[in-house]
């Protein structure tokens, strides 16, 4: 009788033992949810888009590990711990990455911007100085009235650069650009339409 | 004897044992289907997979996610232990639905960038035609700086399309289409007036009426047509002389008040040859005449124009080129001018109209794109 008291003295023990081990690792999760959405606020979503799929990947799979241990008697969250571990070390990474990434993509919008007002400013003293003479004068006027389209346009670039939109921004002054080197062009052949 | 026996027994029980420690420490190789499947899945969300078919991308991520566990589970096993024929086979299953999921993408995006592409050539069609209208006018300013907006947009849709963006593609099209509506409204503020046969028709009249004048005393009659940009000199009702003109800043209005730039309509004459004027020689019209004023009057008495609006004058037939652009006033090129200058006697009757032609090819394009 005495026996079988220590003995279940001592199953209770390891119950216990096991139970209190096996605890679900919620700060864990809660510590590499942070990290990612951390990620997300340092714009993870525009600059590192396919690394951030892939923690996010990463944490439902330890979600998942998670969720399969919590329905085990025997609950061993030891994995789930690590892939946890590896997400919020992983996310960090990434966040660490994301800055250069940005600066990268701001450099190159701000190149583009000033290609843009290159091109503009070409476009714009040609005209300037093209001779208004027969034949022409209507199609300057036009070809100014397009250049203040642009810069109108020019703008919007700025504002999307202002907005911390690099990729748009990048995107509109090349595009402002190429029908600013248009515009020089047309503006070379009406001059040369004078000379002749 | 009997010792060695045991001993040779324990010798082949150690090596039967290490033998089956080694065969169980082997590690099968894990079939390259889940390698693969992971690389697709990766492949497919790049692709778009969430957004262009959103639900099969779903099940087939959860197709996945199961696999991958049965296969975690058997990986836990002692090699030995382990058979992959189940693995394998689910992980064919979920790359032939991959392949599947991977065609209905790239299906949708074909599909989605026809009709971006359709949508643009609209666009652009309209375009072209609203460009060609704003630089037939005379006053070629006019709705250029949409255009140019309208150009950019078109390029940065290229440079998406390009890409692959087609939700970035997509989203350029309603700003082209504003931009191009904001430019047809500002052309045809200008020209509704060339498209109503009322007005052809009124034009038309005062034509004849100039024609008649003409053919009665075998008189010169100038005739003025704003839209085809001609100057025409009749005599017996008969072309004598024909001449390019070139008009207001808003020369295709019709003129109300000083300052509005726009080339007056009506049945003047010639009052005065001046010689020298500011742009060459000139011949200054009656402008404003009693059917002029009668109009300034009720715009004024309507509220239409401030009380100190003036109704103008020194409207003239002028040198210094066609291609300018002027106050009012219609202008030739210089020797042209002289030849007419030349010609024309004070008191020649002058009708200015707007146009006499009801499918000049200005009117031909704005109904094309009413249409």
């Amino acid at each position: 009788m005495k026996n079988l008291m220590k003995l279940a003295v001592l199953g209770l023990v390891v119950v216990f033992l096991f139970t209190s081990c096996a605890k679900q690792p919620t700060q864990q999760i809660d510590e590499a949810k942070a990290a990612i959405a951390a990620v997300e606020a340092a714009k993870g979503n525009i600059y590192a888009k396919d690394e951030l799929k892939k923690l996010n990947d990463d944490l439902q799979a330890a979600l998942d590990e998670v969720n399969a241990q919590s329905k085990k008697l025997f609950k061993k969250y030891g994995k789930a711990k690590e892939m946890l571990a590896k997400v919020k070390t992983d996310a960090e990474a990434v966040k660490a990455l994301i800055p250069a990434r940005i600066e990268e993509a701001k450099n190159a919008a701000l190149t583009a911007q000033n290609e843009a007002k290159a091109a503009f400013d070409e476009a714009k003293a040609l005209l300037d100085k093209a001779p208004k003479g027969k034949g022409t004068k209507a199609d300057i006027e036009a070809m100014k009235a397009d250049l203040a389209g642009l810069e109108a346009q020019l703008t919007e670039v700025q504002t999307a650069i202002d907005g911390e939109d690099y990729f748009g921004a990048k995107d509109k002054a090349l595009s402002i650009k190429d029908k600013a080197a248009a515009i020089a062009e047309q503006v070379k052949a009406a001059i040369a339409k004078v000379k002749k | 004897m009997k010792w060695n026996a045991i001993r040779a027994a324990l010798i082949l029980l150690c090596q039967l044992s290490l033998i089956f420690l080694l065969q169980s420490c082997q590690t099968a190789p894990a079939p390259p289907e889940v390698e693969q499947a992971l690389r697709q899945e990766q492949d497919l969300w790049r692709a778009g997979a969430s957004i262009y078919a959103p639900e099969d991308y779903q099940k087939y991520r959860g197709l996945l996610a199961t696999a991958r566990k049965s296969f975690e589970q058997e990986e836990l096993k002692i090699g030995y232990f382990r058979n992959y024929d189940k693995v394998k086979k689910d992980f064919t299953a979920i790359l032939a639905e991959g392949e599947r999921i991977q065609k209905l993408v790239e299906d949708k995006k074909a599909s989605l960038a026809g009709e971006i592409v359709a949508r643009k050539k609209d666009l652009q069609s309209r375009y072209e035609t609203l460009n060609t209208l704003s630089l037939e006018l005379s006053q070629r300013t006019l709705s250029r700086k949409q255009l140019a907006q309208a150009d950019v947009l078109f390029r940065e849709l290229d440079r998406f399309l390009e890409k692959g963006n087609y939700d970035e593609a997509r989203s350029r099209l309603g700003p082209i289409e504003s931009l191009l509506n904001q430019a047809e409204n500002i052309l045809r503020q200008q020209l509704e007036r060339y498209m109503s046969q009322e007005e052809i028709a009124r034009w038309k009249k005062m034509a004849e009426r100039a024609l008649e004048k003409s053919r009665s005393g075998n008189q010169l009659v100038i005739l003025v047509s704003k839209l085809e940009r001609k100057l025409v000199v009749y005599r017996g009702g008969e072309p004598v002389k024909s001449y390019e003109v070139g008009l207001g800043f808003n020369g295709l209005s019709d003129k109300l008040h000083a300052g509005d730039n726009a080339t007056p309509e009506g049945e003047y004459r010639v009052i005065k040859k001046v010689s020298p004027s500011k742009f060459g020689k000139a011949l200054l019209i009656n402008y404003p005449n009693e059917e002029d004023i009668k109009r300034f009057n009720e715009a004024k008495k309507k509220g239409y124009l401030t009380a100190s609006s003036r109704i103008g004058g020194l409207i003239e037939i002028h040198g210094g080129g066609k291609d300018g652009l002027t106050q009012g006033c219609v202008a030739l090129d210089d020797p042209e001018m002289e030849e007419l200058f030349r010609l024309i006697p004070v008191g020649t009757p002058v009708t200015i109209v707007g146009t006499t032609d009801p499918n000049n090819k200005i009117i031909a394009i704005l109904r094309r794109e009413q249409k």
